[in-house]
């Protein structure tokens, strides 16, 4: 009994050992980053790396905050993932709320072909879509960008929110139904309570979606002051933040924690949220 | 209204921004795949047939084949690798009495988490620098000579697999941790009593029950692999500051077809051929997203 005790120690002592070094692989890029963002010194350059920096400051932060204009840019990714990320809901939900609980002609057809359009890569649209915002007098506009971001997006949301829609049973709303209530009603109080996680998830990955993109922006948009933070940081790292990594890791943590956080507030409802529809 | 015209009518504000954003692109592409639209002929370009759909697919050179047998190859090198590794974290983390299991997790996330071309560029400028990336600044302190990580072919392509690793296990490992927890315990239990070992256990309970589960999201990953642009591109491709490997992918390959040769007929029918490649590809695998008749 004892030896097996023993045994049992060693086994999990070499597994937490495994466990712990690939947490550090996965993070290392990370806190290298951060390690170097908050470094008084260069002393990134002379081959000395340590997580911890010999000198704290946040000079490389308040560079990046005030010298730079980071916060319209800031205000600018807000903006376009708010009324993305609206837009989304008020295209994909009714329509899947449609695709799940009617069944009408050409169901079948137009889920699929949703299905079969994805496969175009969305990249591959960007001289055509410059056209299309052009013969709508949309180039270098917002509108024009929360239109192709939704115009990307609604296909995903579709399909996420139908899947987890079907998972909620009927039964729940036919009770509603018998009181009166409307379409309208039963999905503002039933289904949308119900399919949180999935509203959530498909909300946060539009978010993210928006938040990252950047070469429509600097395609579509002409000048840097209109720049979101992803095209910001973009045009930052080909131009004069090659030279200057310390600044360019403060930007982009400044870009990621955003997300970071979110990410972490919801994660519990990641999964769930993604793979309701699909597994089964 | 009629009640016919009702799932119609809810959907209809979603479809047609599909249509705007989504179709008429495609349409337009297929248009003028078949026309000799360049940077000569910017308004008074004409139609020529499959003309530019001969040139990738018939002329040896052009790069288009060598571009496609990359991808593929990307494909299949990540996918298999991916699911080699998160399979065996995923069984790990799954140990009966592992401490900390959610800690480790939560951090494993954290790749997931970041934005992807955030972290793409803090491994372009942290990472893989030649000067001041992490790596070369090792092989500096161990007095070995300094890497050029992306400059190469082979070694650019090695790199951007490492990254997109880094980038897309998380995620897998998530799909197939879910899975492992949704398969009932009482058939292990029963193995064991029946003398099943490890292995024994992994290839009659684990694997044929996991593959149903995590079949839709490792044919998802199949294709944004496929699709990978961006770490590429950011990596080796950027307008401007090309590391001079050629590691184009189908994609950059089109890409760069269109935004920096200007040649948006012939990219238009890359374009196009790409599509319907990925169209069949979603074709056989269909009947692993069917959804479920009720």
């Amino acid at each position: 009994m004892r030896r097996k005790n023993y045994r049992q120690i060693v086994r999990m002592s070499i597994l937490h050992i495994f466990f712990i070094s690939i947490c550090f692989l996965a993070l290392i890029p990370i806190l290298y980053t951060f390690s170097v963002s908050i470094s008084a010194k260069n002393d990134f350059l002379n081959a000395d790396f340590t997580l911890i920096p010999s000198e704290v400051s946040l000079a490389n932060y308040k560079a990046v905050l005030f010298d730079n204009p980071f916060i319209s840019w800031l205000t600018n990714s807000l903006l376009l993932s708010v009324f993305t990320v609206l837009l989304s809901l008020v295209f994909s939900v009714p329509c899947a709320y449609a695709f799940s609980r009617y069944r009408f002609r050409g169901r079948k057809g137009i889920l699929y072909t949703l299905l079969m359009l994805n496969a175009f890569p969305a990249i591959l649209s960007m001289s055509a879509i410059y056209r299309i915002l052009r013969l709508l007098g949309l180039l270098n506009s917002f509108s024009g960008l929360v239109l192709i971001y939704t115009g990307t997006m609604v296909i995903f949301g579709i399909w996420n929110l139908k899947g987890y829609f079907d998972t909620i049973p009927l039964e729940i709303e036919e009770a509603a139904k018998i009181d009166g209530a409307s379409d309208f009603q039963l999905v503002c109080k039933v289904i949308m309570p119900l399919a949180k996680p999935s509203v959530i998830v498909t909300s946060v990955l539009v978010l993210i979606y928006v938040w990252s993109e950047y070469i429509y922006v600097v395609t579509f948009v002409n000048s840097t002051e209109k720049y979101t933070l992803a095209a910001g940081l973009y045009s930052l790292q080909a131009t004069e933040y090659t030279r200057n990594w310390p600044l360019f890791s403060s930007a982009s943590l400044l870009v990621a924690i955003p997300v970071l956080i979110i990410f972490f507030v919801i994660q519990r409802h990641m999964v769930s949220g993604l793979t309701a529809g699909s597994i089964k | 209204m009629k009640k016919k015209a009702i799932p119609y009518f809810y959907s209809m504000p979603a479809l047609l921004v599909i249509l705007l954003i989504v179709v008429m692109p495609i349409l337009y592409t297929l248009y003028i795949s078949m026309t000799n639209m360049n940077i000569y002929h910017w308004f008074d370009f004409e139609f020529v047939g499959l003309q530019n759909y001969g040139k990738a697919l018939f002329t040896i050179d052009s790069g288009f084949w060598i571009s496609l047998l990359r991808t593929v190859l990307w494909t299949v090198a990540n996918i298999i690798a991916q699911l080699v590794i998160a399979f065996f974290i995923a069984v790990l983390l799954n140990v009966k009495g592992l401490k900390w299991k959610g800690l480790y997790k939560t951090l494993l996330m954290f790749p997931w988490a970041m934005p992807g071309y955030v972290s793409i560029l803090v491994w372009k400028m942290g990472i893989y620098n030649t000067e001041y990336g992490l790596l070369n600044q090792w092989l500096k302190k161990m007095n070995w000579d300094t890497v050029n990580w992306l400059s190469s072919d082979l070694i650019a392509f090695c790199s951007c697999t490492i990254l997109n690793l880094w980038l897309a296990l998380p995620f897998m490992i998530m799909v197939i941790d879910g899975g492992l927890q949704s398969i009932d315990k009482s058939y292990y239990e029963s193995a064991t009593i029946e003398g099943a070992g490890f292995f024994k256990k992994l290839q009659t309970i684990t694997i044929p029950l996991l593959r149903p589960v995590i079949a839709p999201m490792v044919i998802m990953t199949v294709f944004t692999t496929f699709k990978q642009f961006d770490i590429i591109y950011l990596l080796t491709q950027q307008n401007g500051s090309k590391t001079g490997a050629d590691i184009h992918t189908i994609l950059t390959y089109a890409y760069e077809k269109a935004s920096v040769t200007n040649n948006y007929g012939y990219s238009s029918a890359v374009s196009i051929i790409i599509f319907i490649i990925l169209l069949l590809f979603s074709l056989i695998s269909i009947k692993d997203l069917k959804e479920e008749g009720r």
